[in-house]
């Protein structure tokens, strides 16, 4: 992201933002609240397109016609701050349909059952089994998201994400409203997520102790500027995080 | 003596078969076999005439709705959206194909002589249906189109105006019959009588519930099909799970006008002359009726809430007169007071608000016959889970 300036009517959420995520890193974003995280967020998968400045990914330049769906295919998953899983649809159904763009066939092939639709069919079963298996929800592979409890709900939306075969996976808050064991089980599963699948992941995230233990680098945003970033221990003893955070003593 | 086309349609029918019993054989399914048997004795029933006239057209008529239904389940179930302008889909392939049929075998003085020979009628049949189905489809995108900025009750008005564009568009053509109806689809009928006496109607009608809800079927089961509710659960995880929303709103509405249009093409050819204003918000309704009736998303119910829906017409054209005289048995109702067929539109969408207060969801809900019924699945496929 180079240069990137967002503004929604006369508000400036976003200005002069500039940010590298490299290939294969586990990258923090944090700041407080309306800083503009989820801003930057919606840009990098298309959902907004930025006023000004440019956005690369993998060789690709953004441009204003561009649909998320697309930048998805480019290789950019994300999760969202709410869940926002198809909750009618068993787990499984959730996986299979989130590799839509990578389906090798057509309606016709559907229609007429040709060999090409069930090969791809089983393709994406075959697929959508290891990454249950390796998130270890194979066991609520035909259940229904909506009668989950929230924590598995958060993994099967991380899987989901997964199986579109991202380079880029962005994490928006994945643990918020998580207990704390919860949390422990999150940190591992986004390790393993990174081990196995050698992809990049950024994420937003408020609780300390899961950006703290995951990332190599961190950013803090704060009134939709960078005002620091760098290694986990340089962040907690920079001053100016100290003071977006804990307010400045002479006010 | 047979003459080509009699033999190639005996070469077709064998295909037919032969598919079925090998699917049978192959894959243990039964399923494709059930349909065809039971095809062929509907087909027999009126060869042989078993049933009288009236009820083989309300089977007929049956096999119209069940199409037309669960064609609309897509967009209304499936797709959750809220489309209210399904008849006119059928009228465009009512009229489309009624009018491809008139114009290449039968001898209209408006249109001129037969552009092809009657007798290959039987064999180009299907293909009529098609193109019908096709030309409905292309006026889906009336819907299609706009529902990618709008959605729920907006977009139901454009549904409703869509309907109405459609009829006022027919009704204004004067080729087509005007208000006054396309006629000529009979002489169609009888050239496919004259190369071979059997009925032909109840084969085509078979054919199309089975070939259409076989494509429903599959559509929804695939994975290329699921986006379809996808969409409908929660539009931003699906366009950011690399659904093309557009792409998957465009399918699912054009599948369900081209279904709806080839059962049209089929409808028209049953009746000796078709009316524009009989494909109106009227005929939409009664689509509804039978979709949420059913169970919105799912198939089955769609399939089977057609079956129960033209029943209940059917039976209150003889119990209403019943009812009335039962009234009058009483004495205290003037003789004056008739019970009409028209109490029926105070009947069906009174059950609508009884379904609706007590089982909004439809009789199957969104799950399938075979989710209700285990065992029935297991009867459909004998296969042994290994």
């Amino acid at each position: 992201m180079k240069d990137v300036t967002q503004r929604f009517g006369g508000l400036i959420a976003l200005s002069c933002f500039n940010i590298r995520i490299e290939e294969n890193s586990l990258t923090g974003l944090i700041g407080p609240n309306g800083a503009g995280k989820t801003t930057v967020f919606n840009l990098a998968s298309g959902f907004y397109h930025a006023s000004e400045g440019s956005i690369i990914f993998d060789g690709y330049k953004y441009d204003s016609k561009l649909e998320p769906h697309e930048v998805t295919n480019l290789g950019m998953a994300r999760t969202f701050q709410n869940i926002r899983l198809w909750s009618d649809m068993s787990v499984l159904d959730n996986i299979c349909v989130s590799q839509y763009s990578r389906l090798g066939y057509g309606l016709l092939d559907a229609w007429f059952n040709t060999g090409r639709y069930g090969r791809e069919e089983k393709r994406v079963k075959d697929k959508a089994a290891h990454i249950l298996e390796v998130m270890e929800l194979s066991d609520v592979a035909e259940e229904m998201p909506k009668n989950l409890p929230y924590g598995l709900q958060r993994r099967v939306e991380l899987a989901r994400a997964l199986s579109t075969d991202p380079k880029l996976l962005l994490l928006d808050e994945p643990a918020a409203g998580l207990n704390s064991s919860d949390v422990d089980g999150l940190i591992k599963h986004i390790g393993w997520i990174y081990d196995q699948f050698k992809i990049a992941i950024w994420m937003i995230e408020h609780q300390m102790k899961v950006v703290m233990s995951l990332c190599q680098h961190i950013t803090v945003m704060e009134f939709g500027q960078i005002i620091a970033s760098g290694t986990p221990q340089e962040i907690q003893s920079n001053p100016d995080v100290i003071k977006a955070y804990l307010g400045d003593e002479n006010v | 003596m047979l003459t080509i086309v009699q033999i190639l349609l005996a070469i077709l029918a064998l295909l037919c078969f032969g598919y079925a019993i090998k699917r049978f054989v192959c894959q243990k399914k039964i399923d494709c076999l059930l349909f065809l048997i039971l095809g062929v004795a509907l087909i027999c029933a009126e060869h042989f005439s078993w049933l009288d006239g009236y009820w083989l057209s309300v089977l007929k008529f049956m096999g119209i709705n069940i199409v037309f239904a669960s064609s609309l389940n897509l967009v209304n179930g499936y797709m959750g959206e809220f489309s209210c302008g399904h008849a006119g889909f059928m009228c465009v392939g009512a009229y489309v194909g009624g009018l491809i049929s008139i114009i290449l075998f039968t001898q209209n003085k408006l249109l001129g002589a037969p552009l092809l020979p009657p007798e290959m009628a039987p064999l180009l049949f299907p293909l009529i249906v098609l193109v019908a189905g096709c030309a409905a489809a292309i006026f889906g995108l009336l819907v299609a189109l706009p529902s990618f900025k709008t959605r729920d009750d907006y977009l139901a008005i454009i549904t409703i105006a869509a309907n109405y564009i459609i009829i006022a568009v027919i009704i204004n053509i004067d080729v087509v019959g005007g208000p006054r109806g396309l006629s000529g689809m009979r002489a169609t009928v009888r050239a496919m009588e004259n190369v071979a006496n059997v009925p032909w109607m109840m084969i085509w009608v078979v054919l199309l519930v089975m070939v259409s809800v076989m494509m429903l079927f599959r559509l929804v089961n695939s994975t290329l099909g699921k986006g379809i509710p996808a969409v409908c659960q929660n539009e931003v995880a699906a366009e950011i799970m690399s659904v093309n929303t557009k792409k998957v709103k465009l399918v699912a509405f054009m599948v369900s006008a081209g279904i709806a249009g080839m059962a049209g093409a089929v409808y028209a050819h049953m009746f000796s002359s078709i009316y524009a204003n009989s494909f109106g918000i009227m005929k939409s309704t009664e689509a509804m009726v039978m979709v949420y009736l059913g169970g919105m998303g799912s198939l089955s119910g769609s399939v089977m809430a057609a079956i129960l829906f033209t029943l209940l017409i059917e039976v209150l054209r003889f119990a209403l007169p019943a009812l009335s005289d039962l009234m009058h048995t009483l004495p205290f109702v003037p003789d004056s007071f008739m019970i009409s067929q028209e109490w029926k539109w105070v009947l069906i969408p009174l059950i609508l608000i009884l379904l609706m207060q007590f089982r909004p969801e439809g009789l199957l809900g969104n799950r399938e016959l075979t989710q209700v019924f285990p065992r029935l699945k297991r009867l459909l496929t004998t296969a042994r889970v290994e």
